[in-house]
């Protein structure tokens, strides 16, 4: 064998080699983002009142995947930028009719059904984002026992987690609403959800 | 002696940002970028968690993209050993010392380049520049490598004459296939932008809402294959081996490009194949600058 057949050779190998370890790596890579994805719990049974007075219970997070969050109208800090994230998605989702989103008022004293209206109007802009009010202890501990999220001191003390909630009501992941990084994820891992066979 | 320690040193330092620019690749492709949330810690620590995330960190992005700093670390290392044998033996070869100076200001910049990715949360801008940067490198240590050949097997160059048609299209076509590189990592970043904006749509809706300069990065292509052809015919009588080689090499590559450009558009299987796609082009990049000095009559 001369000498630039042995190169190709070894060349034609590391080739080989590289490929088959980035195979290796993107494989590992992908399930890895999978089991960042794996079921936490169940969520609750509970039952809340949009502000147009509809009943809303756990029932109807089935079939849907549910983006949940807990804010409040007068906050002055998270709240907006939590809302406003919210809107992002449910713009950039707006031809899925699989997606919903949830947002649950740690201050229903203030938050009357008329201030959620004109909260929901200001960032809502489609009929599948839902704004939930009920007695301020039973969210208290929806909030802390239900969802594993801190309600300390509410309204001020409320969670700034977004919930990503799959079709069988399931629990999937926690991320901070308020970080630009964290909403990309989210995204890309509802777009996992919408693909998931189930 | 000293040269070919040099020479060896020049090479390995060339290997090693090759290998540094496929896993960046790799990197990039795994979307293992944010893998470190931030630079130059691996969140809180030096090195990335080994166990099950606390602060949710995804462990194996993590280690990937670690890999990819330590690689940059071992690479900066070998371009600092080819600098110190540079200014100890060649300080009065002043070509061999600047570009081997210019190698360690690059590795450097691109080394906070890839730390601002990582403080400016994959910005897009930023992505293009990391991966220039990475392409002068190659081209800086390409250099240097082919320089220090030529001292050591001089008589192998001796008598050549310069073919100045054969050099201009040389230059032509290493600045056609930076613009390549730089067209086709521009529709990547916009297929990322559509697909932020548009997270629903399907790889041919992505596709569709590509600007027009989409068919650029094919036209550029399939002028590259011309140019790389006419290369090959002019250097058909070429007195030098290796000339001709590496001539084969190019046109050759040019053509893989091509295939896996094509096959990421009509089959689906983008990852691998988009690694290979840019790790290929780099290649020619440096060797299209090994070339043209290869066959330059000093």
């Amino acid at each position: 064998m001369n000498d630039l057949n042995k190169k190709l050779i070894l060349s034609f190998l590391i080739v080989f080699f590289l490929g088959t370890v980035a195979l290796f790596t993107l494989r590992e890579a992908t399930e890895s983002k999978i089991q960042n994805l794996n079921v936490l719990s169940s969520v609750p049974s509970f039952e809340l009142v949009n502000f147009n007075e509809k009943i809303f219970t756990d029932n109807n997070l089935l079939d849907k995947i549910t983006i949940l969050s807990f804010v409040f109208t007068s906050c002055p800090d998270a709240c907006p930028i939590m809302s406003e994230n919210f809107s992002i998605l449910q713009e950039r989702f707006k031809d899925s009719d699989l997606i919903q989103f949830v947002s649950i008022t740690v201050d229903p004293d203030y938050d009357s059904n008329d201030i959620l209206k004109t909260f929901s109007e200001k960032y809502s802009n489609g009929n599948n984002w839902y704004f939930l009010r009920g007695d301020k202890n039973y969210i208290s501990t929806l909030s802390e026992k239900g969802f594993f999220l801190s309600a300390l001191n509410l309204p001020a003390g409320h969670s700034t987690s977004f919930v990503l909630i799959d079709k069988q009501k399931n629990i999937r992941k926690y991320y901070k609403g308020t970080d630009d990084a964290a909403i990309m994820e989210l995204q890309n891992d509802i777009v996992f959800l919408i693909n998931e066979k189930t | 002696m000293k040269l070919r320690l040099f020479y060896n040193s020049a090479v390995i330092a060339t290997i090693l940002s090759y290998l540094l620019i496929f896993i960046g690749g790799l990197v990039r492709v795994s979307g293992a970028g944010m893998g470190c949330p931030s630079w130059p810690k691996c969140g809180e620590g030096w090195i990335p968690p080994t166990n099950v995330d606390i602060n949710q960190i995804n462990t194996t992005l993590a280690w990937i993209e670690f890999t990819n700093r330590m690689f940059g670390v071992i690479l900066g290392i070998s371009i600092i050993i080819l600098n110190v044998i540079a200014i100890f033996y060649f300080r009065k070869n002043h070509n061999l010392l600047f570009y081997s100076i210019l190698s360690l200001i690059f590795v450097i910049i691109n080394g906070l380049l890839g730390g601002a990715l990582v403080w400016f949360e994959l910005n897009p801008y930023i992505k293009t520049a990391h991966m220039l940067f990475a392409l002068i490198l190659v081209s800086i240590l390409s250099y240097i490598c082919i320089k220090s050949y030529k001292m050591l097997n001089s008589n192998l160059f001796k008598g050549l004459t310069s073919n100045l048609v054969l050099l201009k299209s040389l230059i032509f076509l290493w600045i056609l296939i930076v613009i390549e590189i730089l067209l086709g990592t521009g529709l990547r970043t916009n297929i990322e932008l559509i697909v932020i904006e548009n997270p629903l749509f399907s790889k041919s809706d992505q596709l569709d809402a590509l600007p027009y300069y989409k068919y650029m990065h094919s036209i550029v292509g399939f002028a590259l294959l011309f140019f790389s052809i006419y290369v090959n015919y002019s250097l058909r009588n070429h007195s030098l081996l290796l000339a001709k080689q590496i001539g084969y090499f190019i046109t050759g590559m040019v053509v893989l490009q091509i295939f896996l450009g094509e096959m990421m558009i009509f089959f689906d299987l983008p990852q691998l194949t988009r690694l290979f796609h840019t790790w290929g082009s780099s290649w020619l990049v440096g060797v299209i600058i090994i070339l043209y000095n290869c066959i330059k009559n000093e």
